[in-house]
């Protein structure tokens, strides 16, 4: 019970930070200060967002008969704005385009030493191929 | 929390995982990779709206520091749109 109130302050703590950072990169772009009561305003406000945004998915995921939360079950969340949802469809494309990329990579990379685009995942296929 | 695509904070995928596997009613429910990032990246979208908007507020009001009101004002029509 102690560490479940434990664990809750910690990821509190971390939304608060990430919150804080993105407000300071607003602040710079607008040359406005934010107070410190409204940046915890708005990390209180996310996190509770989040209570919504994951009965959704879940909701979303249960609707198409799956357990796993797909980027379609995100996609139907930003259903509400238009540009939210290019916006999210966009990067969603981007992030299919890298994998396929990745993917043909990882298949040529048998030769080469390891390339900085795909990271670890591959270094560990070529220590595999070697052994 | 980690600067991705060289320009703007993102939030971490652990952290997005914990938040949203909190309120799962059913604890089988997982998440896919790409969705965590889609979500983080839903959030941040989230955060600088929130910030822009309240920062948009105070300045109708002549201020240069945007207060918890200001946050409030424009709360409601924030939470209609995502």
């Amino acid at each position: 019970m102690l560490n479940n109130a434990f664990s809750i302050c910690r990821l509190r703590a971390a939304v608060h930070y990430t919150v804080a950072c993105l407000c300071e990169e607003v602040a710079e772009d607008k040359e406005i200060h934010f107070s410190k009561q409204a940046i915890a305003a708005i990390s209180e406000i996310t996190f509770r967002q989040c209570d919504t945004f994951a009965q959704d998915l879940e909701r979303f995921a249960k609707h198409a008969k799956r357990i796993t939360i797909k980027p379609e079950d995100v996609k139907l969340l930003s259903r509400r704005s238009n540009s939210l949802l290019k916006y999210i469809t966009q990067k969603s494309e981007e992030l299919t385009l890298k994998k396929t990329e990745e993917k043909a990579k990882k298949k040529k990379t048998s030769s080469r030493t390891s390339d900085e685009h795909v990271g670890p995942a591959a270094a560990d296929s070529e220590d595999s191929n070697m052994a | 929390m980690e600067k991705r695509d060289g320009s703007s904070y993102v939030f971490k995928k652990e952290t997005v995982n914990k938040l949203l596997q909190r309120h799962f009613k059913d604890d089988k429910t997982q998440v896919s990779d790409d969705a965590l990032l889609l979500v983080a990246e839903l959030l941040k979208v989230f955060v600088r709206e929130a910030a822009a908007r309240g920062a948009r507020q105070a300045q109708a009001e002549d201020l240069t520091r945007v207060d918890v009101e200001h946050v409030e004002k424009v709360l409601p029509q924030l939470l209609l749109d995502f």
